[in-house]
């Protein structure tokens, strides 16, 4: 038999069936809203600020600096007066609080440089690389020490004790080498160098030393004499 | 998660196998709910069966709502799914010419196909005469290629165009929608019957 009010329910299918879309439309409208997620995912931003793939050494940085890599972009990322006192050769600075702006995008955004981000320790670079690396920016480096190990191990290295492996001699010839290219004078070096400073300095300002070797050269002959 | 492609949950090759399986799907449906006849289909345009106007206006409700609910609540991404490029005047020439099309032969391109796959000789000439427009547009491209590739918009959708709020577009939208289907009802009870 015919169920009465099952007809009587079909009948009405059209309109059940567009209350149920309006309805579902209206939930859209009503549901609570929330700020969508841009970028990487949350777990691959995890694993990849565990990772420390992304840590550069100075060593490894001289190196490629003495080698004048073209693909080296150093970003500063300490605050502007950090940056005029002392930064490293060709270094840009973005400071931290200006990472996610407009204007530095170009520089972080980008897949033809290997853009290498520094501070005084890897801290405030760290900072700026999970910023950016959340963006998905690719290519981004963190130096690792920043400048204080820059400073320790580049342009002051230690000098090592005897006992100790011959790697580290080599390490440590290769710093030293590595800070006389960016301009730090040695001792042994200084005191050579130091004779020749002294001669070109006294040949500009002294004009009556002159004298001297004429006074030399009117004795010579005489001492020649005798 | 999705879209499943573009993610590769499933590699690009199965794209073109999917695509055969959604188009057979499609045709199978289009048949079965009387679309190859081009009476219904042209029944939009005399005002006695408005099937056609229903079935696609429903089937882009249903999906857009149903995909910002996905995409609401992660499982599908809308931000990479394909939109379409916009180019204003081809669209709206192509538009007009296709609509001619349509009134005059009574098939669209999908139900012409699906109408000759159950021996329609009608929808056999229609085909024919879209085989024959074909040759004429890339016969004489160059002398189309300016509006065909001019007055491009970008991929836009309408939510870009107008800067609105999705969800009360779509809200909008849907009761529009309806509103639409009920007037078309009326029309269709007052307009006389026509057997077929």
């Amino acid at each position: 038999m015919v169920n009465r009010k099952l007809v009587k329910f079909l009948s009405l299918r059209y309109k059940i069936l567009a209350a149920v879309l309006i309805v579902l439309a209206g939930g859209l409208v009503l549901l609570p809203k929330y700020e969508k997620h841009e970028g990487i995912s949350p777990e691959e931003l995890l694993s990849n600020a565990i990772s420390p793939e992304r840590y550069i050494t100075t060593d490894e940085l001289a190196d490629r600096l003495i080698n004048q890599d073209p693909t080296l972009l150093l970003i500063d990322v300490r605050d502007e007066n950090s940056y005029k006192k002392y930064s490293l050769p060709n270094a840009i600075n973005i400071p931290l609080n200006k990472i996610l702006e407009e204007d530095s995008k170009p520089y972080l955004y980008q897949d033809e440089y290997d853009v290498v981000l520094f501070s005084n320790d890897n801290f405030h670079s760290d900072q700026a690389w999970i910023l950016c690396n959340r963006l998905g920016y690719e290519n981004l480096n963190v130096l690792k020490g920043g400048v204080n190990t820059w400073f320790n191990t580049i342009i002051n290295p230690k000098i090592p004790a005897e006992n100790m492996a011959s790697n580290e001699f080599d390490l440590y010839s290769f710093r030293k080498a590595a800070s006389m290219y960016f301009g730090v004078a040695y001792a042994e070096k200084v005191s050579k160098k130091s004779i020749v400073v002294k001669k070109a300095s006294g040949a500009k300002t002294t004009t009556p030393k002159k004298v001297i070797p004429k006074k030399k050269k009117k004795k010579m002959p005489i001492e020649g004499g005798c | 998660m999705g879209p499943l492609i573009p993610n590769e949950l499933i590699s690009f090759e199965w794209s073109s196998i999917i695509a055969i399986i959604i188009g057979i799907c499609f045709g199978f449906i289009l048949e079965a709910s009387g679309f190859s006849s081009s009476r219904k289909l042209a029944g939009v345009f005399y005002g006695y069966d408005f099937a056609v106007l229903k079935v696609f206006f429903t089937a882009a409700i249903v999906s857009l709502i149903g995909l910002l609910y996905m995409d609401y609540l992660g499982y599908v991404d809308m931000s990479s799914l394909y939109v379409h490029p916009t180019y204003l005047w081809g669209a709206i020439i192509g538009g007009a010419i296709m609509g001619i099309g349509f009134v005059a032969g009574g098939f669209c391109p999908g139900t012409s196909l699906s109408a000759v796959a159950i021996g329609k000789i009608d929808a056999i000439f229609n085909v024919l005469g879209i085989m024959v427009g074909i040759f004429i547009f890339s016969e004489l491209y160059p002398l189309f290629e300016p509006i065909y590739n001019g007055y491009f918009q970008g991929n836009l959708t309408l939510i870009d165009s107008l800067g609105v709020n999705p969800y009360w577009f779509v809200f909008i939208l849907t009761v529009g929608a309806i509103v639409i289907f009920a007037a078309s009802d009326m029309i269709r009870k007052r307009v006389k019957k026509v057997f077929y």
